[in-house]
């Protein structure tokens, strides 16, 4: 019995695509079978960052509806044979979805995979209800900006009055992935620390990723950034999954940068 | 019933050489062509017509709340030489008043407020978390708050508990409360005889825990 996980962020374009593809490659990196759902009904990106573009051939909704039988939608990822891809419709809108059969898809692919991870439409409109309805957890998703904290904050509003675990008694875990980090825009006070970003929201912090200009190419390529060793968002990836699958990874410091680390390396001789 | 709220800038002035103070109007008209002038004491009807042609709003003899630090009625008291006993008196009847109001169908709140929670409370609250941004708490009695406040607070208590909450609207019977004037601190917010009145209550910061 896996674990499903809702990816969510509130504002759009903040990284939750990019995170999901990441992540569920960094999971079947370590040996846990995965699976991606792209939720995002009538606006789906998940299967051009993976690139598997070209190989969807069923849809969700189509799976929901028993048109197709989910063995026949769900895709194999060229990268990693643990990780698989169930995309949305692109032509449909978000009204096709309904409760009865989100459960039944959810549970379904909770039988099979140890990680399910749903990839949530920007907004918190029934797109979004319908994604964190049946999660057991839910990885928040925000930029170290205000407009993006506020969206998030109410989007943790809806998912702990909405989500069906919350209506049985029960919580749902929610982790804090804080994206696109500029060190030195930190330091000078341009760009919200960490610590504060955590007080407003007082979730628990699951990871940081810095700002990286490989991340854009990557997704253009289909080729998700994890893959990349060298990149410094790719090794915060593989740090996130890592905590994920339960592994013990320290938190870098990934807000001092090169200069400020120096500054302070030099302080320590003085 | 339907109602609007606004926050209105006021010129607050009393004629004494009637052509100077139109001289000092049409001198300073851009500045204060969007407030409303206020004026204490007679006015003739030459002035109501000067006023009327520019097109200036204004009132007469009319006492507003306004908002009004510790220091401005520490300086009142002074100047009015109120014997220091009798003040003190006064305080420790406040206080009492004060106290037995507290406990009026008192809720007791520790939760985060998120963004786009509205919380509507009929008597006093005691919130013991943050309020944040995009959040609204409502109360028709006393409210204290022991941490920051990012949302909005609409109370209509006869008075509220706050910290500094630079990014918070405020808005304590129908009148919008400068932030500027809470302190790094605990500080008291009152209504009394029509003005508001800040008093920041406790030197160092208290641990709740």
């Amino acid at each position: 019995m896996g674990i499903v996980i809702a990816v969510i962020s509130g504002k759009g374009g903040v990284g939750k695509t990019t995170a999901t593809a990441n992540l569920g490659l960094g999971i079947a990196m370590n040996d846990k079978k995965c699976v991606l759902v792209d939720f995002d009904i009538g606006q789906r990106n998940l299967d051009m960052i993976l690139g598997l573009e070209n190989r969807v051939v069923y849809d969700m909704v189509q799976v929901m509806d028993g048109e197709a039988n989910l063995k026949q939608a769900l895709i194999k990822s060229k990268a990693n044979e643990n990780l698989h891809f169930l995309a949305a419709s692109q032509t449909k809108d978000k009204s096709v979805l309904d409760s009865d059969k989100v459960k039944k898809l959810v549970a379904e692919l909770k039988e099979s995979f140890d990680f399910v991870i749903l990839d949530a439409p920007a907004g918190i409109e029934s797109g979004y209800e319908h994604t964190i309805e049946f999660a057991d957890a839910a990885i928040v998703v925000v930029n170290p900006e205000v407009s993006s904290i506020r969206d998030a904050d109410r989007a943790i509003g809806i998912l702990d009055s909405k989500s069906a675990k919350v209506k049985e008694g029960e919580e749902v875990a929610k982790y804090l992935v804080i994206n696109r980090i500029v060190a030195d825009m930190v330091e000078s006070g341009e760009m919200l620390r960490s610590e504060d970003i955590l007080e407003i929201l007082n979730i628990k912090l699951l990871g940081k990723i810095p700002e990286d200009r490989g991340v854009i190419d990557a997704s253009n390529q289909g080729k998700p950034i994890i893959l990349d060793k060298k990149s410094i968002a790719g090794q915060a990836y593989v740090r996130i999954a890592g905590r994920l699958c339960g592994q013990k990874v320290d938190m870098k410091d990934i807000e001092i940068s090169d200069a400020g680390l120096f500054k302070k390396i030099a302080g320590i001789f003085k | 019933m339907k109602s609007k709220q606004y926050s209105v800038k006021v010129y607050e002035t009393v004629v004494t050489d009637e052509l100077k103070f139109m001289e000092f109007f049409d001198s300073n008209y851009t500045l204060f062509k969007d407030h409303l002038i206020l004026i204490q004491g007679s006015m003739s009807s030459k002035i109501k017509t000067y006023l009327k042609n520019k097109n200036l709003k204004y009132l007469n003899d009319i006492d507003l709340p306004k908002g009004r630090t510790r220091k401005a009625l520490e300086e009142e008291l002074k100047s009015e030489k109120v014997d220091a006993a009798v003040s003190k008196q006064i305080a420790q009847n406040e206080l009492n008043r004060l106290s037995n109001q507290l406990q009026n169908n008192l809720t007791v709140l520790d939760e985060m407020v998120r963004s786009g929670r509205e919380i509507n409370i009929h008597g006093d609250l005691l919130l013991l978390n943050r309020v944040n941004s995009g959040a609204t708490i409502k109360t028709t009695g006393n409210l204290i708050i022991t941490k920051v406040v990012e949302g909005a607070i609409r109370c209509h208590g006869n008075f509220m508990m706050l910290t500094a909450s630079p990014k918070a609207n405020i808005v304590f019977h129908d009148v919008e409360v400068d932030n500027s004037l809470l302190e790094d601190r605990l500080n008291r917010v009152e209504l009394k005889n029509n003005e508001i009145i800040i008093t920041p209550v406790l030197k160092k910061e208290i641990n709740w825990a």
